[in-house]
């Protein structure tokens, strides 16, 4: 139990100044209730794979039940060798735009962030023995996390040709 | 006619102090707005400089630049630490740091563990977990911080730091440049044919790799990334009058023990760049309205202080840097494999442990009975005050001199590999 606490107060820190709603750990603690909160059906629309501005992609289950979480081919290039990997611990719940685990490489801590208000249900774990595997195959074997959405996503949200469009601006 | 060299000296030695009361002031005034001017989109080049020593009140400010400022702004600040070692996001301060030196100063009960080489006389030194990613760096009064936050599409690992060593360069130190590890050196050769001025990757000094005058580092750097927005900071050995015992610091006696994951940092050789602070700080910030005159209008140099922790986000991100689960249970998971290399079978007993999130997961200790063994797994490493006192308490009542011995066998070797320093508190008075 210590641990979850103190990782998720880990991942916790990673977002300190952000904007944030509600707290997940006060949610949890006063609303019990939430454990039977409804699941979101995701729109067709997010089955197939998107991409957000900051480089990470998101893809709905067949089921449509869970959506998996990584980071983009073009932001594993650009991060150069990933060393290590801070990953979220299961159950952990997080809103839109918040940070959810980050990825060291070069000297350089870089934000990982959920573009989808959820709840942490599976990590890659993997990747804490072998981070270099986010160079490999960041759009594969390599996903982060898998997530049970408490909504739908915000900001703004890419196909892989917008994304591409997108990367190739920048 | 020029003022003579001892007019110069005494012109210069009572303008800091008088300096300090002004930017107190002007930083009182400004805290309130701070917030604000960070975000102001028009502002899109600022400049600051703390009158804070304080490493996690500066570290604080910092991240709060990183998260609150406009999208498309630069902004550079500057700022100088008391005594502290600061560690890389994802590093291991038992692996990295010669944590029984911190507090060397206060601890002197801690003699009957045979403190090898005498206690550096520079008073306590702080223990910091950073944000950003690297390695560990040894901070005092005599290293300038420069830090740049912009926005990640113009962001390279480079471009910051050949920043600095065009400010040096104006500064005189023509033998600086950027090296591949995006540190700044200085080169040692002789001076060979002349090569471009604006190169910030070579001098005339640059010798071939392989020669035994190898580059000194005087400048390390470290990246944040996040929110479509970059940090990049450095340090600068600007004057450091600690050059001699950051090694001491730097090198902790459970270093071949360790087996972990996450970073290790990587040592080199370092030097001062023997120049003033002030004459740094001044180099910098004109490099830096150099290089954004175009963006934006020239930035006024705001200094920022210990009113700043009035902001309730700095005081947040102030609190969390001092907690004791970011300094120790943030380590990456790792393994202490212990065994006396001198005398197997006379010294202290073989050690196996597995921590995680700072918590012991598996723990084997050579002799010590399983039920102590069993116990000590789950323990929290931050709720061992000594481990000599923790196995006598594991082993109870069972007298027999024997067990004792080796639970204090144990436990001494423990408190040598794996101790646990006193979480920095905040003190007012260092702010």
């Amino acid at each position: 139990m210590a641990a979850r606490y103190a990782a998720a107060r880990a991942v916790r820190q990673l977002a300190s100044a952000a904007p944030r709603r509600a707290s997940p750990f006060v949610c949890q603690r006063w609303q019990p209730a939430q454990i039977e909160r409804r699941l979101f059906s995701v729109s067709s629309a997010l089955k197939e794979k998107k991409y957000t501005e900051d480089h990470e992609w998101i893809e709905t289950s067949a089921d449509g039940k869970t959506v998996t979480l990584g980071i983009s081919e073009y932001a594993a290039k650009a991060l150069g060798d990933v060393v290590y990997i801070e990953l979220p611990e299961v159950g952990l719940e997080v809103g839109a735009g918040e940070v959810i685990g980050a990825v060291e490489s070069v000297k350089s801590a870089s934000d990982i962030l959920t573009p989808i208000g959820a709840k942490v249900v599976e990590i890659n774990g993997t990747l804490e023995k072998t981070p270099g595997n986010i160079n490999k195959d960041p759009e594969g074997d390599a996903w982060i996390a898998k997530l049970e959405p408490t909504g739908e996503p915000e900001g703004k949200i890419m196909s892989k040709k917008e994304y591409d469009a997108f990367t190739e601006d920048a | 006619m020029a003022p003579s060299r001892g007019f110069l000296r005494l012109w210069h030695t009572p303008l800091r102090p008088s300096i300090i009361p002004i930017t107190r002031l002007s930083s009182q005034r400004f805290y309130q707005t701070f917030t604000e001017d960070l975000a102001n989109p028009t502002k899109k080049v600022q400049s600051y400089v703390s009158s804070s020593s304080d490493p996690y009140l500066n570290l604080s400010i910092e991240d709060h630049i990183l998260q609150k400022s406009s999208p498309d702004s630069t902004i550079l600040f500057l700022y100088t630490n008391r005594p502290c070692v600061v560690i890389g996001r994802n590093q291991n301060p038992w692996l990295e740091v010669n944590l029984r030196l911190l507090n060397a100063a206060t601890a002197a009960s801690d003699v009957s563990y045979h403190i090898k080489s005498e206690p550096p006389a520079i008073g306590n030194v702080d223990l910091v977990r950073r944000r950003s990613g690297g390695g560990t760096v040894f901070h005092d009064e005599g290293n300038v911080n420069w830090s740049i936050t912009c926005p990640r599409s113009d962001f390279t690992r480079d471009k910051h730091a050949e920043m600095v060593v065009r400010a040096l360069r104006k500064l005189g130190v023509e033998r600086a440049r950027v090296n591949e590890r995006h540190d700044i050196v200085l080169d040692l050769g002789e001076k060979k044919h002349a090569v471009d001025a604006q190169d910030t990757h070579q001098t005339p000094y640059t010798v071939e790799e392989g020669d035994p005058r190898r580059p000194l580092k005087v400048s390390g750097s470290a990246y944040k990334l996040t929110r479509g927005r970059a940090l990049h900071h450095g340090t600068a050995l600007v004057a450091s009058p600690n050059l001699h015992i950051i090694g001491q610091y730097l090198k902790s006696p459970a270093k071949e023990y360790i087996e972990a994951k996450g970073v290790e940092s990587v040592s080199s050789p370092i030097t001062n760049m023997g120049l003033e602070n002030s004459a740094f700080e001044k180099g910098v910030q004109d490099a830096f309205a150099t290089m954004y005159a175009t963006t934006g209008s020239a930035p006024v140099i705001e200094t920022v202080g210990k009113e700043y922790l009035n902001i309730p986000e700095i005081k947040k991100g102030y609190d969390e840097l001092l907690t004791p689960d970011w300094l120790f249970a943030q380590t990456p998971a790792f393994k202490l494999r212990f065994r006396e290399q001198n005398a197997p079978n006379m010294g202290p007993p073989n050690i196996d442990m597995s921590v995680r999130h700072g918590i012991i997961e598996s723990c084997s200790l050579e002799n010590v009975s399983d039920d102590t063994n069993r116990k000590l797994m789950g323990t929290k490493l931050l709720d061992v005050k000594d481990w000599k006192v923790l196995l006598r308490e594991l082993l109870g009542k069972d007298k027999e001199p024997s067990a004792k011995g080796v639970h204090d066998a144990a436990g001494t070797t423990l408190q040598r590999l794996l101790p646990i320093p006193d979480v920095p508190s905040r003190n007012e008075e260092h702010l």
